[in-house]
């Protein structure tokens, strides 16, 4: 991933995280509010209800309390004491009209319904809470589900007594709860109210009355209010439950339900009153929360990806620019430099990276200069060396011919002769020396064609084996260890060979007292690898380092050229040559050949210097 | 000249007894306002899509006018047919009524034997019905002795109608206007062959409940009103003239089918069993109306006490019990009726004390139907109503004897299409204003020789 990209994410990173951060804190901020406010609003409606419960309670008290003292009342009460009760039937109802009470029942000392405004049918029937009903005589109003012929209905009661007479005539009489109930409370925004009438157990649905909603709404309502109902009426305490009326979360309403009694407490639950308070508000300020952060968010993160172009443009191109230039020289382009634009740590570093490399331009030239140097003192002192040889007996022999001339002239025919002959041979030797200088300073191009490297071997082994086994000397046992699927590779045969008989000719001469050697072929990807392996004394670190230096040798006599033109050729082939040894443990040759012909992409020169154990040139 | 004390006392004598008698005597003029519950809408007496009421037989009393009537008494006598005979000797046995001669209808046209026969025919498709010279022959495919008992009743008066639907009837009063189910005013028809009523119309507005007539009554702008009996006693009767009948209309529990096993036979009888009819007459009726487990009030049968009243709730729970499928049935009512709803309500009660569940309805169809069955105060005739009324033909009774009244009756009655509850009188309310106003025993209101006794001048009436 490149630097770009790098800041890119975390300029993104950092102002989506800022975003959500904040996005959060603020919805959970708000959610603490709104419910805070949920809460208050229903605490609110609650004791508003509980007040407008205690007023209607207070005021249905007093409407009994008016029927059983007014006069048609206290008349049919007298005149019940006679037993005369059927032309006050009717009494009820027309009484609760005057009064605007729904429910309205006279009830005799026996418990026997004179008249019913609510079910009229029911004279002379018991009133079956009858008993529980005459306690409550004078007492506040209280709940009470009042079974009529089709269905039950709740309502707010209270039970009065006409003392009229021997005989006590109760007036039980009340309002309905229902929507006209409801309508007295005074709702905020967002928020209903419902009421449930529990119908029992022979009807587990539940019967509501919505202050807001028409009959199917609210049977809907039931429907999908059931299980908060049910909980509330299995455990009989205030209970709050989330309601979805749809998919959108706008839509769901926070219900609070409270369960309704009658004066008896252990009695089962008559109704429930439910709060619900809409959560659109707060779902549509989360929304816009979600929204907002979101298109902060993107806002963010397109200008992150501004920014970090911007800042590509002012920190990474710089940067890109110097890691090409680093390429271009690490390729060998030691002419690669970067502008230096501005005065920052970046163009600071473009000037100490030119400088740098215009420096190491200089180094490597000195380098090449001291090694060329070096080179060159090196096959002077070679050159000295090999032509010393040689020369000294020259010298010799021309003196003794000089002496013999001039002391024993008799004899200098034959010192003559003789002498002829070892300037001849010398002469001859330096000629070879001079040859070998001369082949190695004009090597051939190779001349490519498929070769197949396990029949050179073959070849060069075949061309030894008399060598190996020459008399004077320890054996030498060679293993062959080839590839058979080695393919042919482009490779000059002539110069393949001669490469290849100068690496067996070294290990030779490094196993003086016998020993193996190993010739083997490798197919590895695309290179074709020769090993030419010795059990010789081995070679020292250092030694590793300069053996392919140009009339370096380990030898006490010899070129030096060996290995120099080995290299060469593996290096007019592309290839590589390495070296592992060390000292008593043999000596191992690596030559890397590629399968493919190829052209050189740097045309650099051999490196000189050695880096490592296991070298590695080309 | 001097008039002695004598003489004086003779002369005042003399101006009061004119006064009086002057007071006294039916006058001529005035306009009767009558205000009823019901509303029909058509005065067409042989139009069956109307039940059959006592307003309904009031109105055709006014305009229209039978071949035969009852008088005060009850008896059968002339109306439109001077004479009749049964006459069996023919090849049909057939009845032949005389019309009245130089009967005008209200439409100018006189009357003949051809409109009678017409009109008879279209109340009854399935008589034979001739016509001659002066008389309407009636074929009978049996003896029929009652033919005349049933053309007293109000869907065999007789009605001239003309092709564009128009009504003309023979009776006392024309129709002058008509606005169907609000009001129908009358005018005297002077032509009349009885003589010009004394009132000069009568005007009856329909549809008005108790408190409405009530209030028109005590107002003055109405004359007459006729009013449900338990809502007598609401009246208070200082000022009106109020009239009860005889118990004449049967309150009855009447089923839509007749019972499909012995099981539906048990539930019915455990129906009747359970139902309170005591409590309802005296409570519901306000005691206006007689507990009646019979279908003829024993005022006129004679026998009713035989049909035991009370509510038996352990035998009617014995015999529910015994049924394994309980049906739900459903008990209709006229929602416009005052007590309907009661009583509907009071029987589903008693039923459900009695295991069987009934269900309260103003549904037109359901299994049983709450009916206000007007009867008349001829025995046979009544039980036929009541078959009627039921869906059953009517009943066969062999002769006018207590004991084939009796078998027919206790007949009818296995059946168990209908349960009788209660009789109730009917009820008439006039104003004081009012008089000669005789109210017949068969309940009709009897306007033809009414006369407003009240100064016209000084009418508060719109």
């Amino acid at each position: 991933m490149n630097f770009r990209r790098k800041l890119l994410i975390v300029f993104a990173l950092t102002v989506v995280l800022s975003v959500a951060a904040v996005g959060l804190l603020i919805s959970a901020l708000a959610r603490r509010a709104f419910a805070r406010n949920e809460e208050e609003r229903s605490a609110a409606l609650m004791a508003q209800f509980q007040r407008e419960f205690d007023d209607q309670g207070r005021e249905i008290a007093r409407r009994v309390a008016a029927i059983t003292t007014s006069e048609p009342v206290v008349h049919m009460a007298a005149e019940l004491d006679h037993g005369e009760s059927a032309s006050y039937f009717e009494l009820a109802k027309l009484t609760a009209q005057d009064y605007e009470v729904d429910f309205l029942e006279f009830v005799d000392g026996s418990g026997t319904i004179v008249s019913s405004a609510q079910w009229p049918a029911k004279f002379g029937y018991p009133e079956p809470a009858f008993a529980s009903l005459v306690p409550l005589a004078g007492k506040p109003a209280f709940l009470k589900q009042e079974n009529l012929q089709d269905t039950s209905e709740l309502g707010m009661f209270a039970v009065r007594n006409a003392k009229v007479g021997d005989h006590p005539l109760y007036a039980i009489g009340g309002r309905r709860l229902d929507n006209n109930f409801l309508t007295f409370l005074d709702l905020p925004s967002g928020t209903r109210v419902m009421l449930y009438q529990n119908l029992g157990e022979a009807s587990p649905q539940l019967s509501p009355i919505d202050s807001s909603s028409t009959e199917s709404q609210t049977r809907h309502a039931a429907d999908k209010l059931a299980l908060l109902i049910n909980a509330t009426r299995e455990s009989g305490r205030e209970m709050t439950a989330a309601v979805h009326w749809s998919s959108d979360a706008a839509d769901d309403e926070m219900f609070h339900a409270i369960p309704l009694r009658g004066p008896v407490k252990t009695q089962a639950l008559l109704g429930i009153l439910l709060i619900g308070n809409s959560r659109r508000s707060y779902v549509e300020l989360e929304r816009r929360i979600q929204a907002s952060a979101l298109l902060v968010g993107g806002g963010g993160i397109l200008l992150a990806i501004l920014m970090s172009s911007w800042a590509a443009a002012r920190v990474t191109r710089p940067v890109e620019k110097l890691a090409h230039a680093a390429r271009e020289v690490a390729s060998g382009n030691w002419n690669a430099r970067v502008a230096v634009e501005g005065a920052d740590e970046l163009s600071q570093l473009a000037d100490s990276f030119n400088r740098m490399t215009a420096e190491l331009v200089n180094q490597k030239d000195r380098l090449v200069q001291a090694e060329r140097v070096a080179a060159w003192r090196e096959l002077a002192r070679r050159l000295a060396h090999e032509l010393k040889n040689p020369l000294f007996p020259l010298q010799l022999t021309v003196e003794n011919l000089l002496r013999a001339r001039q002391n024993s002239p008799d004899q200098f025919d034959e010192v003559f002769r003789e002498s002829s002959v070892t300037l001849l041979a010398e002469i001859s030797n330096l000629k070879a020396i001079i040859g070998r200088f001369s082949e190695f300073s004009k090597m051939p191009q190779p001349q490519l064609h498929p070769t197949d490297l396990n029949e050179a071997l073959r070849g060069i082994a075949q061309l030894f084996r008399a060598q190996f086994q020459s008399p004077g000397r320890k054996p030498i046992e060679c293993v062959l260890d080839l590839d058979e699927n080695l393919a042919a590779i482009p490779a000059d045969s002539e110069l393949l060979h001669r490469a290849l008989s100068n690496l067996v000719l070294n290990a030779m001469d490094a196993m003086q007292d016998g020993g193996t050697l190993t010739l083997r072929t490798r197919q590895k990807d695309d290179v074709a690898q020769i090993e030419v392996s010795d059990t010789g004394s081995g070679l020292t670190p250092e030694e590793c380092e300069r053996i392919f230096t140009p009339y370096y040798t380990s030898k006490q006599h010899g070129t030096g050229l060996g290995l120099a033109i080995v290299q060469s050729v593996v290096s007019d082939h592309h290839g590589t040559i390495s070296v592992r040894s060390q000292p008593g443990r043999g000596t191992t040759f690596v030559v890397e050949l590629p399968r493919s012909p190829q052209t050189s992409s740097t045309g650099t020169e051999p490196d000189a210097s050695l880096r490592d154990e296991d070298v590695k040139t080309r | 000249m001097k008039l002695s004390a004598f003489q004086w006392a003779a002369a005042s004598s003399l101006l009061l007894t004119i006064s009086a008698f002057a007071t006294a005597r039916p006058r001529y003029g005035g306009v009767v306002f009558v205000s009823v519950s019901e509303a029909p809408t058509s005065l067409d007496p042989a139009d069956t899509t109307q039940p059959d009421s006592f307003t309904r037989r009031n109105l055709t009393h006014l305009v229209f006018e039978t071949l035969v009537a009852h008088d005060d008494l009850g008896r059968i006598g002339p109306g439109l047919a001077t004479s009749w005979m049964f006459d069996a000797a023919g090849g049909a046995p057939s009845w032949q009524f005389r019309l009245r001669p130089h009967v005008i209808l209200h439409d100018g046209t006189v009357l003949n034997p051809a409109i009678a026969a017409d009109s008879l025919r279209r109340a009854n498709p399935s008589w034979k019905i001739i016509s001659d010279a002066d008389s309407v022959i009636v074929e009978c495919d049996v003896a029929s002795p009652r033919l005349p008992e049933e053309l007293t009743l109000a869907r065999n008066a007789i009605v001239n109608k003309s092709t564009d639907g128009k009504l003309s009837g023979t009776g006392p009063f024309r129709i002058a206007d008509w606005q169907p189910g609000k009001k129908l005013t009358l005018a005297a028809e002077e032509r009349y062959w009885g003589g010009r009523p004394f009132l000069d119309g009568i005007e009856i507005e329909f549809g008005k409940n108790f408190r409405e007539q009530v209030t028109a009554l005590e107002l003055g702008k109405s004359d007459l009103i006729n009013i449900s009996a338990e809502q007598s006693r609401r009246i208070s009767s200082s000022s009106v003239q109020v009239w009860f009948s005889q118990p004449l209309e049967l309150i009855a529990l009447v089923f839509a089918h007749a019972p499909q096993s012995p099981d539906e036979k048990s539930l019915r009888e455990a129906l009747a069993l359970s139902v309170e009819r005591t409590s309802m007459t005296s409570v519901i009726a306000q005691g206006m109306g007689q507990p009646a487990a019979s279908i003829l009030p024993n005022w006129i049968s004679g026998y009713g006490f035989v049909f035991s009243t009370e509510a038996d709730l352990f035998h009617a729970q014995h015999l529910r019990e015994a049924v394994r499928i309980r049906p739900a049935w459903t008990i209709a009512y006229d929602g416009s009726d005052a007590i309907a709803t009661l009583l509907a309500e009071r029987v589903a009660l008693n039923a459900r004390d009695a295991g069987l569940q009934l269900q309260p309805t103003r549904s037109a169809t359901a299994d049983i139907r709450l009916e206000r069955i007007p009867l008349t105060i001829d025995p046979a005739l009544a039980l036929s109503m009541a078959a009627s009324s039921a869906g059953l033909p009517p009943p066969t009774i062999d002769s006018d004897s207590a004991e084939d009244l009796f078998l027919a009756e206790k007949l009818f009655l296995a059946s168990q299409k209908l349960i009788p509850l209660f009789h109730l009188p009917v009820v008439y309310v006039a104003t004081s204003a009012l008089r000669d106003w005789s109210p017949q025993p068969d309940g009709m209101w009897n306007l033809d020789n009414a006369w407003l006794a009240r100064d016209l001048s000084g009418s508060s009436h719109p």
